[in-house]
């Protein structure tokens, strides 16, 4: 339902290439201390940062509420709206900010969701393997193969019809999205566990008497920190992105706000074509932020831990090379010298 | 791993998750409280249908999805129906069968989206393999921008250009798939006049495929520029472009399971860039199925779906092993 | 063939240059394999690189020139322009047989494939067959199986996958090749098998000198004519193999020979000593002579010169300690129990 690339992942596990360099990924147990957190993850964590300080902080300080009817059907942007007001004739900044509160909150119920699911069942495929590996990847491919939005439609379908009031709202959406999107994260995660398996500190912890949960956790699930934390950035991205597809659809959340459900009663009442800019824009600009600084954070932090994908600073490498080019002049005038002497 | 048993595996697997799917299409609608025809029909009351029509809509319906059966019979009528290209009468267009709904609809979506998806591939790969072999300048601007495309969702891109392209700029049509008064047929004024309502919708998927494609590429061959191949043919003073080949090629296959894996994620954005876009396709119709509650033209649609992905997922898995030079030639052990 | 005055740095990621081969000058009298030792960090398969012509950022060869049959080439690659000058050289006349060949071949590519693109990158006219018969002549000069050409990497054993790759890396008959760690992922018996192919093409002239470079001391007292030592980026010790075994005049030599159980009579009651204490880091080197923190015979000079190049006929060493004992065997600790 998302087009979240997942080559990142994919790039460790499709590729099961021996050899030592397919090695250093997962044999190097990361120092906090010695990673170099470039510009790129700042400029990403900052954006991340303001989005959840709007969505958090916003809606106490700004003195129109949500729910509120402070106008009719697509009011321009005034001084007393900023940005207007939508079909409902509700304040838009107001409705933004409760909504992006509710389509976060749904991408961390969903993402850690679909991560704690995927780590478990990758984890456990490929620490014991064999036809228990087999059988849990079989599902795994399964439902790959199952495109999600289908399943999450015909969920949700019976979901606005359900009695019972959790599952009607945010957190309804969130366990649907977190149980259909975890296979991704458990391919992942089975990649790294199964080469972590092979290695000589399991032989001893086995050999020392530690039990299967006791080893998964103390001394598989570290060396896969990194692998978690980026699947859990990814995973988020994609809820959110999920949640957002489902409510434009028209199978959201019923009675709250959300990015995606402003979108589809945008479209519901022809916003683009009467030139209603305030009415999506703001939204689709929330949405593509936040799925882009995930993204971006993502990827800083899939080069801080995959060394051979980081590519030098260009200052850095200028002035190298002219210390290097002044240094082999200087040599080259040496070893002229040693000649003419011999 | 031989290519027959690699074949054979592929087949067990996808006929497994078709099965499954089709359980859950059977299955999940089923999940509604109550009785889903009375759902249906209470809406459609709604709608102003005399009581007269309701009546007969809601014995058609019962005898159609066989509720006073127990549940696996139900599956069977339903499998059964299926295999005869049987989906049902749609609720909101009742009588129209949802087969002939769909089959309006599916042409749309396909010209829209083959071209968009395989399209996307070729050049994303490119492009990706050109920054990652370049590097520096070429490398950064390809990458963020591929960044960018990939990362804004379908819709957020789709409504921008619609806004732009459309609304501001006046060069494109608002929406629709061709003017109002002409309807499809394959004449040359047909095609003029459709594909000025076609390149919006078909840009802002290619873009997003493109980028999304262009930063799996790149990542994979940057890890390929690290090989010992590559390092072992420049010593033996092969020549950069032909390297770039080699590259390519290993690069590529990985990219191809990417592509199989991905189609499934591509076609529930798409399906909401239809919606951007009114263009008359599958996300067009299950939208407007959603609006009204009609259930059985939501699940055939889901279900056509489900089987195309599903077909094209196999296809590039097959058209993989075929390609795949591990998977082709055995192992065959030379001491 | 002799390269002089090579010196190649890594580019860190701070900024900084580490030299990891710094001013060597190795030569290869003709027909003979050179040996090129040292612990792991020293710079031998850097200088394999370097030698190869393939150094390639983050790795630069700042300065050295090579002789070979009187042709001189500039080894440096800092110009844009010297991966195009040295391309035509690659492979031709210097040639690399790499560490680990496991990985060497592109998967994708069938070996025939490989071998015409070898062919055609110095000889545009190449036909697919003309590059077929040579290889499979080849092959059958050193009693290999044909049918190889036709498979891929993946399909091949170890050992003939190592041997397959020695046998691409000599097609063209290079003047030198250089030999980096061939032997070490494979078992003994392929092993045997590779270093007998290696020698019978010295024997037949393919290549006219090979440096072999190993930190598998067995393996080179048994192939090599001659020996270099590496510490730190430098050449310690150089000279015909059996003078070095027998009378090692540096102490780091003596310490690596000594470090190798050798199953003999003589050496049965000795006892096998470490080195102590580690390699130096390149990026900061100890001053003077590189290996005087470890070395038991430092002297006061050893921390502040640089030890000059002792040349005592055919056998060169660089060392203070040599210098005031010429001609003695370093006496390193042989107890016997």
């Amino acid at each position: 339902m998302t087009n979240v690339p997942q080559s990142a992942i994919l790039a460790e596990e499709a590729e099961p290439k021996p050899g030592p360099g397919s090695q250093v990924t997962a044999t190097t147990r990361p120092s906090w201390r010695n990673l170099n957190f470039g510009p790129r993850m700042w400029v990403a964590l900052t954006i991340i940062f303001l989005i959840v300080l709007m969505a958090e902080v916003g809606p106490f300080v700004y003195p129109y509420k949500s729910s509120l009817k402070v106008g009719s059907l697509y009011d321009e942007p005034s001084a007393a709206h900023l940005l207007g007001t939508d079909n409902f004739g509700h304040d838009i900044i107001a409705v933004l900010m409760n909504s992006t509160r509710n389509s976060l909150l749904n991408g961390l119920l969903a993402g850690t969701l679909a991560v704690f699911i995927g780590v478990l069942i990758g984890i456990l495929a490929g620490y014991v393997g064999g036809w228990f590996e087999e059988l849990l990847m079989g599902i795994t491919n399964i439902v790959v193969a199952i495109p999600s939005i289908v399943v999450l439609i015909l969920i949700s379908m019976s979901l606005q019809h359900t009695n019972v009031g959790f599952l009607k709202g945010i957190g309804g959406l969130a366990l649907v999205i977190g149980i259909t999107s975890w296979p991704w994260t458990a391919r992942a995660v089975r990649a790294q566990a199964s080469s972590v398996a092979t290695r000589e500190h399991i032989d001893i912890a086995k050999l020392s008497g530690a039990g299967t949960p006791s080893i998964l956790i103390r001394d598989v699930l570290p060396y896969l920190a990194s692998y978690v934390v980026m699947a859990w950035v990814l995973q988020l991205a994609s809820a959110i992105l999920a949640e957002s597809t489902l409510s434009m659809l028209g199978l959201g959340p019923s009675g709250t706000d959300s990015l995606g459900i402003e979108l589809h009663w945008a479209l519901a009442f022809q916003a683009v074509s009467t030139g209603a800019w305030w009415a999506f824009l703001p939204p689709t600009i929330i949405l593509t932020l936040i799925s882009f600084s995930l993204l971006y954070l993502q990827s800083s932090l899939d080069e801080v831990f995959n060394p051979r994908l980081r590519r030098g600073k260009k200052k850095n490498l200028a002035k190298a090379a002219a210390r290097r080019a002044e240094t082999a002049r200087k040599l080259a005038q040496q070893n002229e010298k040693v000649e003419v002497l011999s | 791993m031989g290519l027959r048993r690699y074949l054979a595996r592929k087949t067990v697997w996808y006929l497994g998750a078709l099965v499954i799917a089709v359980v859950l299409n059977f299955l999940l609608p089923r999940l509604i409280p109550g009785n889903p025809v009375d759902v249906i029909v209470s809406q459609l009351g709604q709608g102003g249908l005399s009581s007269e029509a309701q009546q007969r809509i809601y014995e058609d319906f019962s005898r159609e999805f066989g509720l006073d059966k127990p549940m696996w019979q139900q599956f069977i009528t339903y499998v059964v129906a299926i295999f005869h290209g049987d989906l049902g009468k749609s609720f909101a267009n009742y009588p129209t069968p949802v087969t002939s709904l769909i089959s309006q609809a599916l042409p749309w979506t396909l010209a829209l989206q083959v071209p968009a998806i395989l399209l996307g591939w070729i050049i994303g790969n490119v492009l990706g393999a050109i920054a990652a072999y370049k590097g520096g300048g070429w490398d950064k601007s390809v990458f963020t921008t591929s960044l960018v495309f990939s990362s804004a969702p379908y819709y957020c891109l789709a409504l921008i250009l619609l806004y732009l392209g459309a609304v501001v700029a006046g060069v494109f049509p608002v929406g629709g798939a061709y003017s109002l008064g002409t309807s499809p047929a394959p004449t040359w004024a047909f095609i003029a006049d459709a594909s000025t309502f076609y390149w919006l919708p078909f840009l802002s998927l290619l873009l997003i495929n493109v980028g999304g494609q262009a930063v799996g590429m790149r990542s994979m061959a940057i890890y390929e520029l690290g090989s010992d191949y590559v390092n072992y043919s420049r010593s033996l003073g092969i020549g950069d472009r032909k390297m770039t080949t080699y590259i390519f090629r290993n690069a590529m296959l990985p990219q191809i399971t990417g592509l199989a894996l991905s189609i499934g994620a591509m076609i529930g954005g798409a399906l909401i860039t239809e919606l951007v876009f009114s263009y008359p396709g599958m996300g067009y119709l299950l939208f407007g199925a959603i609006s009204s509650s009609d259930y059985s033209v939501i699940q055939g649609v889901t279900l056509i779906i489900t089987v195309a992905v599903l077909v094209a997922n196999y296809l590039v898995e097959v058209l993989y092993g075929f390609i795949d030079p591990r998977i082709r030639a055995a192992k065959s052990g030379e001491k | 063939m002799r390269a002089s005055n090579v010196t190649a740095v890594y580019a860190a990621d701070s900024g900084q240059d580490v030299p990891a081969v710094d001013n060597v000058t190795l030569e290869v009298p003709e027909g003979q394999i050179v040996g090129l030792a040292g612990e792991s960090g020293c710079g031998k398969t850097t200088l394999g690189n370097a030698l190869a012509l393939i150094a390639n950022p983050p790795l630069y060869t700042i300065a050295g020139s090579m002789e070979i049959d009187g042709q001189v080439i500039d080894m440096t690659t800092l110009s844009r322009e010297s991966n195009n000058l040295h391309r035509p050289y690659r492979g031709a006349t210097v040639s690399l047989l790499p560490q680990g060949a496991m990985n060497a071949i592109s998967p994708t590519l069938r070996i025939r494939d490989l071998v015409h693109d070898v062919m055609a990158a110095h000889d545009k006219n190449v036909t697919k067959a003309e590059a077929m018969d040579r290889a499979s002549d080849r092959l059958k000069m050193l009693s290999m199986p044909t049918r190889v050409l036709d498979q891929y990497a993946h399909q091949l054993s170890g050992g003939m996958k190592q041997r397959m790759v020695t046998v691409i890396s000599t097609l063209l008959d290079p003047k030198l090749l250089i030999a980096d760690e061939p032997t070490s992922a494979l078992d003994v018996s392929s092993q045997k098998q590779l270093i007998e192919m290696l020698l019978q093409m010295i024997e037949m002239r393919i290549m006219r000198g090979v440096i072999f470079i190993t930190h598998d001391l067995p393996v080179l007292s048994m192939v090599t004519d001659r020996l270099a030592i590496m510490y730190a980026g430098k050449i310690v010790e150089n000279g015909r193999t059996e003078d070095l075994v027998h009378t090692a005049r540096h102490p780091y030599t003596a310490a690596l020979l000594n470090a190798v159980l050798d199953p003999t009579e003589e050496t049965r009651h000795k006892h096998v000593l470490g080195i102590p204490g580690s390699p130096p880091s390149l990026a900061n080197p100890p001053s003077g002579c590189r290996f005087h923190p470890r070395c038991p015979f430092a002297m006061s000079e050893c921390v502040t010169k640089e030890p000059a190049f002792l040349d005592e006929g055919n056998h060169q060493v660089a060392c203070w300690w040599a210098e005031k004992n010429p001609g003695v065997r370093v006496p390193l600790e042989v107890t016997t129990v």
